[in-house]
């Protein structure tokens, strides 16, 4: 039995990297996929191609859907859409982000706005203008969240916004507890994706890492397909950490030799 | 100083290998004037991968910020970009001295975010032949000035072995700054 069979899932930022496994993890547990990218033309728009045809491939359907989640219209135009070409939206996934990398007090004023914008209110805008569709359905709303939200990360002024977005987690779970919509977070450990290319850049041997502390893009998709899963029915609110223990770990590490 | 250890024409070489392999393009449609963004599609998240396959390929650091964002850390939010988001005359005319003037969309009022179009395969192999132009006379390490090539791209001291320690990409453009500010007070 496919546990996502016949439902809809919107997967924002999801031609690269873990929105992609979550994308082709959804459809392979029987959902069809709504792929939202942000920029048109580009290695973007090539990547959510090349996703689209390999779902369609399983029997699934999937469309493209390129919208900027940091920007309203582009939001309302983006459900508009999944209105028009399913009529349904069984799950929101909030997996979509940009930030630039640099220490926070070396952010621009215009960086700093674009940080929110994308990272926080995006979020937002997704969240309110998914929620007539959601509550039809008794949706669920899953929010990629990563280790960054709790743990100091070189450059990456992105964490305080997953801080921000697992508090929102907490929020909306209980708010919309009366419509049926259960709210979660998956917050993932250090992932080999792109932005895993840009991270290594600024985190001086990272690479150093044991490879066994690397997280497979798939082990936090398949964390997603669970908690829009029946069986995870009881879970609201909560943040589940798929780090492959690297947090559990750190306590010990952090001891100079 | 200026090395001759590496040619540019190997530096080109390498190029065209890491942008045919990040962006899954032919390397034969990479040409010195190719645009990376506006014939090859490639994104931010393209330049620190083909970035990255450089470094390793060279033993060097590239910049992690473009000129525009040195020249606000340096001189100040707003100096190069306004807040239409469209660059100042200053940056305009600190970009034509950087870049030579043959772009006709480089004028002010250009909006941020078509600069990156403005990189070329020719202007990034510049920005590594920079970073190798670094490399000291002498080995750090033994004084001997014989420094050679392995497989033509990793420079090492022929005397001692040690591997050739250049100047970060960002240090190198915040130099150039420095200078071109103390020549022609722009900013």
């Amino acid at each position: 039995m496919l546990p996502l069979k016949d439902k809809v899932a919107l997967i924002t930022g999801s031609s690269r990297g873990i929105g992609n496994a979550i994308a082709r993890r959804c459809a392979l547990s029987g959902a069809d996929i709504v792929i939202n990218y942000r920029k048109g033309g580009g290695s973007s728009q090539e990547q959510a191609e090349r996703l689209c045809r390999e779902i369609e491939e399983t029997g699934r359907r999937a469309v493209m859907a390129q919208a900027d989640i940091a920007v309203k219209d582009s939001v309302k135009k983006l459900f508009g859409e999944i209105n028009e070409k399913f009529g349904r939206l069984d799950f929101l996934i909030l997996n979509a982000a940009k930030a630039p990398f640099k220490p926070l007090e070396k952010l621009f004023e215009r960086e700093l706005r674009q940080l929110v914008e994308t990272n926080y209110l995006g979020n937002i805008f997704c969240i309110q203008e998914a929620l007539p569709l959601l509550e039809k359905t008794n949706g669920r709303i899953v929010f990629i969240s990563s280790l960054g939200s709790r743990f100091y990360n070189p450059a990456y002024p992105l964490g305080s916004m997953k801080a921000a977005m697992e508090s929102v987690v907490r929020d909306c779970a209980e708010s919309l507890r009366d419509k049926k919509i259960l709210v979660n977070a998956v917050c993932g450990g250090i992932v080999k994706t792109d932005s895993f290319k840009v991270l290594r850049q600024f985190w001086e041997h990272i690479d150093m890492l044991p490879e066994e502390l690397f997280v497979e893009p798939d082990e936090i998709a398949d964390t997603v397909v669970f908690l829009c899963s029946p069986e995870s029915r009881g879970i609201t609110g909560q943040t589940i950490v798929v780090d492959k223990g690297l947090s559990n770990a750190v306590c010990r590490t952090a001891v100079k030799k | 100083m200026s090395q001759n250890i590496i040619t540019e024409e190997k530096v080109f070489e390498e190029m065209k290998k890491a942008v045919a392999e990040t962006l899954r393009v032919d390397e034969g449609r990479i040409k010195p004037e190719t645009s990376l963004i506006k014939d090859l599609g490639a994104e931010s998240l393209d330049f620190l991968d083909i970035n990255y396959r450089l470094e390793q390929a060279f033993g060097i650091k590239m910049a992690r910020h473009f000129v525009l964002e040195h020249i606000e850390e340096m001189f100040g939010e707003g100096t190069a970009i306004d807040e239409n988001g469209q660059l100042t005359d200053k940056a305009i005319q600190l970009l034509k001295i950087r870049f030579g003037d043959s772009a006709p969309e480089m004028a002010s009022g250009m909006d941020m975010d078509e600069v990156p179009t403005l990189v070329t395969a020719q202007s990034m192999v510049r920005g590594v032949m920079d970073i190798l132009d670094s490399l000291p006379n002498k080995c750090p390490k033994c004084g001997n000035a014989s420094w050679r090539a392995d497989n033509g791209v990793r420079v090492t001291c022929s005397s001692c072995g040690e591997a050739a320690a250049f100047s970060n990409g960002d240090d190198l453009i915040k130099e150039w700054l420095k200078k071109v500010q103390s020549e022609k007070s722009l900013f």
